[in-house]
């Protein structure tokens, strides 16, 4: 076999070639970044938004990351703007396309949104103008498969709020997505491929001020689905034919075009109250989850004769309201003059700092070198014994000392205090206002989780600090969102966030004569300790309310029935609140500076009101650091007001 | 230089004979419960709001005191100076010679000071892993205070050999000196105090540095050349100090 040298040469430099192919770095337009802003391109300025990132790869298979940079803070909110970036580690195949979604909550659209691909192979980048993409108003989003439904757009946009139609799929999985819409539309929509996590995201909306509006359709199948059932306050069983519809009509109704022969649904109510019957059939349904509602019609608006009906447009008007108030009204004060009052408790310092273990270390110091004196005056031993031993105690005392305090785990590397508010709102849930401050002992990162369901998280700076560039990470890994903050040695830094949760603690009045009766029940699931009532002035303490008991109380009215002025009342809860003793000295340092702070008020508490309050046994944690060497406390008040104008549930 | 008459002299009186012992007792005595303190009682000012995070500032300044101000009173003898032979004595009587001398009252120098920073290293290391300082920057920083205490323990040689027979003059000396240099120098120039620039390195950071017509000196060249400075003009006065003393 011969082999020309003309061949070998031409084999030698293809194979050359081939292999400067495949190690040319990446060449930017191999990887392009297709951004995708809010609904349709649309969000509610200065709330979270979606955001979709759709990335190609024309090249070799590559790992990167994904980045999404947003501007936060600024002069509207008192700080300098600084970036929060979220991130996202990505594969991608050869020749293959990847979506990623994000959640950001810029607060200025002044700045770009930039979104990013790094990679060991070059870096790719795109600025996004949000000037482009902003609505001042909150956004309706209409779910629907059904194609000849032109009323149902026409009828949302009179509202003058901007209708997007989207597709379940497009639907985010995060609940805090959905805070710049103010109503979902679903009008014979199948919700079969609404994953598990869509479906809470949803939940959560709706609890925390979300309205859904579900509008019946002929294909009553759709609205048996397990997923949409979830949302519906009643069970859907067929169809009926009504020859008429006087109740709507009565409300609705325009003489010139009454309703005749319609088919509607027929259902039965599961849950939520009937606002218009038919004949035993639920025409109207409205369903209130927090602070959310879910309204049901059994009509089919799209069909004949409903989109004739000229009562139609204010039907729709009533639907769809005025956008309700999602803004959290509770208020805990949480900044650098609470921290530091924290940071005044002996507990918290003993937590940080082996105070004991080292007046141990330095009085058996001093103890050590005192006797060497004493044998050295004494001349018991030879003086060269002496001063070796001297270097030996010098030495192995500083060595084992170091490796005690440093090494030996004596100090947590973090210290992680959530003071968790719980508000009463009706139908038994809570808003929750939790304060974080995470304390560092150590030059390190930490990374932050948070429960689920979580909204506005924001770090807490205090007035005259610039923050720094990468003052927050947000890490999203599959499900998960952590937050990447690293601090240095003795540092800390204060957050805060917010929820909306169920916890269906009841509390019923009745004024019955001599005084009033309070029932308080507990069903729960978590004990509520050091509980206590305040009322016209007076405090009264109820002791710990276990889970799934309940308590009646008789309360004395007070003199002559009459209730104290404002500024009665204020003085007085005020010392009433301030003399509450608790045996633990960071509950009452949170308790007196936090939650009852001179300037935050207690929504809806007024002269004539009850106010209970009780610390939760053992909360849920709502964050954490999954590190044995950060150790986390969490103190959790629950508290509502009760009034007497509304006797009754609350 | 066990041999050497001045350094056994002075071992013998400050150890043997354990006169110089008071001095290491308050050097640990003030450091320990400082140090003790520092960690127990909380700042009230938030920014600074933790004893740890301070107490391995607090103890070396602290030791930098405590080391420098009774370094400079074994120095300049002012414990027992009636026990202590003069400078005539070595150089006439005891075929000492100067150079000798020197050696001899240096070393002493050297191992009093190195003596108060070993008896202080524990507490200093102690300190420094509570408030999570560095190893590396535990060591410097006792090697920054070894430096300190010679630097100026020098020039309580020169005041014990200018006025070896006025001891009012030299404790007034001393104290003027440790008072303007380790603490009110500041006030003229920050960099060129030890107490500013220990802070500023256990606090990472960073002081203006000095601009001089057009030359830019970093914090660091400029302190440690004025300490080299202070060093070689302790150094070279007490070599004339000397010789003025034996050729009397």
């Amino acid at each position: 076999m011969s082999l020309s040298i003309r061949k070998v040469a031409l084999s030698f430099f293809l194979s050359l070639f081939c292999l400067f192919v495949l190690l040319v770095p990446l060449h930017a337009a191999e990887i392009t970044l297709n951004p995708q802003v809010g609904f349709d391109g649309l969000f509610q300025l200065r709330h979270p938004f979606p955001l979709r990132v759709e990335l190609k790869n024309l090249g070799p298979p590559v790992e990167g990351v994904v980045e999404v940079r947003i501007w936060k803070g600024g002069p509207s909110r008192g700080v300098s703007a600084y970036s929060v970036n979220h991130r996202r580690s990505v594969f991608l195949a050869a020749q293959s396309r990847k979506s990623l979604r994000f959640t950001v909550d810029p607060d200025s659209i002044s700045r770009a949104l930039t979104v990013s691909f790094s990679s060991p192979r070059g870096r790719v980048s795109k600025k996004i103008n949000l000037r482009r993409h902003f609505s001042p108003s909150p956004l309706i989003l209409l779910l629907t498969e059904n194609n000849v439904s032109p009323p149902v757009p026409a009828l949302a946009s009179d509202s003058g709020t901007p209708l997007i139609s989207v597709s379940v799929d497009t639907l985010p999985s995060v609940g805090r997505a959905y805070q710049g819409v103010s109503t979902i539309i679903v009008y014979e929509q199948s919700m079969r491929d609404l994953s598990k996590r869509q479906t809470l995201a949803l939940d959560r909306w709706l609890s925390s001020g979300g309205r859904m509006i579900v509008l019946g359709g002929m294909h009553y199948a759709l609205y048996q689905e397990p997923f949409m059932s979830r949302f519906l306050p009643v069970r859907v069983t067929g169809l009926k034919r009504l020859s008429s519809l006087p109740s709507l009509e009565r409300v609705y109704g325009q003489r010139e075009s009454p309703l005749r022969d319609l088919w509607v649904q027929d259902s039965i109510l599961v849950d939520g109250n009937i606002l218009i019957e038919e004949k035993g059939t639920p025409i109207l349904v409205e369903l209130n989850r927090g602070k959310g509602k879910v309204l049901y019609l059994s009509l089919d608006v799209g069909r004949p004769p409903l989109p004739q009906w000229q009562g139609l447009p204010l039907l729709f008007k009533d639907l769809l309201g005025s956008p309700g108030n999602r803004e959290f009204t509770l208020q805990a004060s949480w900044n650098e003059s609470v921290f530091s009052q924290l940071l005044l408790n002996r507990s918290f310092i003993a937590d940080t700092v082996p105070v004991l273990s080292f007046f141990v270390c330095v009085s058996l110091y001093l103890g050590g070198i005192g006797s060497l004196v004493w044998l050295w005056r004494r001349q018991r031993w030879p003086r060269q014994t002496l001063a070796l031993t001297f270097l030996s105690l010098v030495f192995f005392s500083s060595l084992s000392g170091y490796l005690y305090f440093d090494r030996g785990n004596h100090i947590p590397d973090g210290l992680l205090v959530s003071s968790t508010l719980l508000e009463s709102i009706p139908y038994g849930y809570v808003e929750v206002q939790s304060d974080v401050a995470l304390f560092s002992t150590r030059r390190r990162r930490y990374d932050l989780q948070v429960q689920k369901g979580w909204t506005d998280f924001e770090p807490v700076f205090h007035r005259q600090e610039t923050p720094n560039e990468s003052v927050l990470v947000v890490q999203e890994e599959g499900n998960f969102t952590r937050f990447r903050v690293p601090l240095k040695e003795w540092d800390h830094r204060l957050f805060k966030f917010r929820s909306i949760r169920r916890f269906p603690f009841r509390t019923e009045i009745k004024n019955q004569s001599g005084g009033l009766s309070l029932r308080i029940s507990n069903p729960t699931g978590k004990d509520l300790t050091d509980c206590w009532l305040l009322v016209s002035g007076q405090r009264l303490f109820l002791g710990d309310i276990l889970q799934g008991t309940s308590q009646i109380r008789k309360l004395p009215l007070p003199p002559g029935g009459a209730f104290l002025r404002d500024d009665q009342f204020n003085r007085t809860n005020r010392e009433n609140l301030l003399n509450i003793p608790f045996k633990d000295k960071v509950r009452k340092t949170i308790f007196q500076y936090s939650f009852f702070s001179e300037g935050a008020d207690v929504p809806r508490w007024g002269g004539s009101d009850l106010l209970f309050f009780g610390w939760v046994k053992e909360p849920p944690r709502r964050i954490w650091v999954d590190d044995p060497r950060v150790v986390a406390y969490d103190h959790a008040l629950f508290r509502a007001v009760i009034s007497l104008d509304d006797e009754g549930d609350a | 230089m066990k041999m050497n008459p001045v350094f056994r002299e002075g071992i013998q009186l400050y150890l043997l004979e354990g006169h110089g012992m008071s001095a290491y007792f308050y050097v640990i005595i003030i450091l320990a419960p400082l140090e003790f303190l520092a960690i127990f009682l909380p700042s009230l000012d938030p920014k600074t709001w933790m004893g740890p995070a301070n107490l391995f500032k607090i103890s070396s300044i602290a030791a930098l005191a405590l080391i420098v101000y009774f370094g400079l009173k074994i120095v300049t003898q002012e414990i027992v100076p009636w026990k202590f032979r003069p400078l005539k004595h070595w150089i006439h009587h005891g075929g000492v010679g100067l150079s000798k001398v020197a050696r001899g009252q240096l070393a002493l120098v050297c191992f009093h000071m190195l003596l108060m920073i070993l008896l202080c290293t524990p507490l200093l290391v102690w300190a420094g892993a509570v408030a999570r300082a560095a190893a590396g920057t535990i060591l410097l920083t006792i090697f920054f205070l070894l430096f300190y205490s010679i630097s100026y323990g020098v020039w309580g040689l020169v005041a014990v050999t200018l006025w070896e027979h006025r001891v009012e003059s030299r404790q007034t000396f001393i104290r003027c000196f440790f008072v303007f240099f380790v603490l009110l120098s500041g006030l003229v120039y920050s960099p060129l105090n030890p107490v500013a620039f220990l802070l500023s390195y256990l606090r990472q950071e960073s002081m203006a540095p000095l601009v001089v017509f057009g030359w830019r000196g970093s914090l660091f060249a400029v302190h440690f050349l004025f300490h080299i400075f202070l060093l070689g003009s302790a150094l070279l006065t007490y070599a004339w100090a000397l010789r003025k003393a034996g050729s009397l």
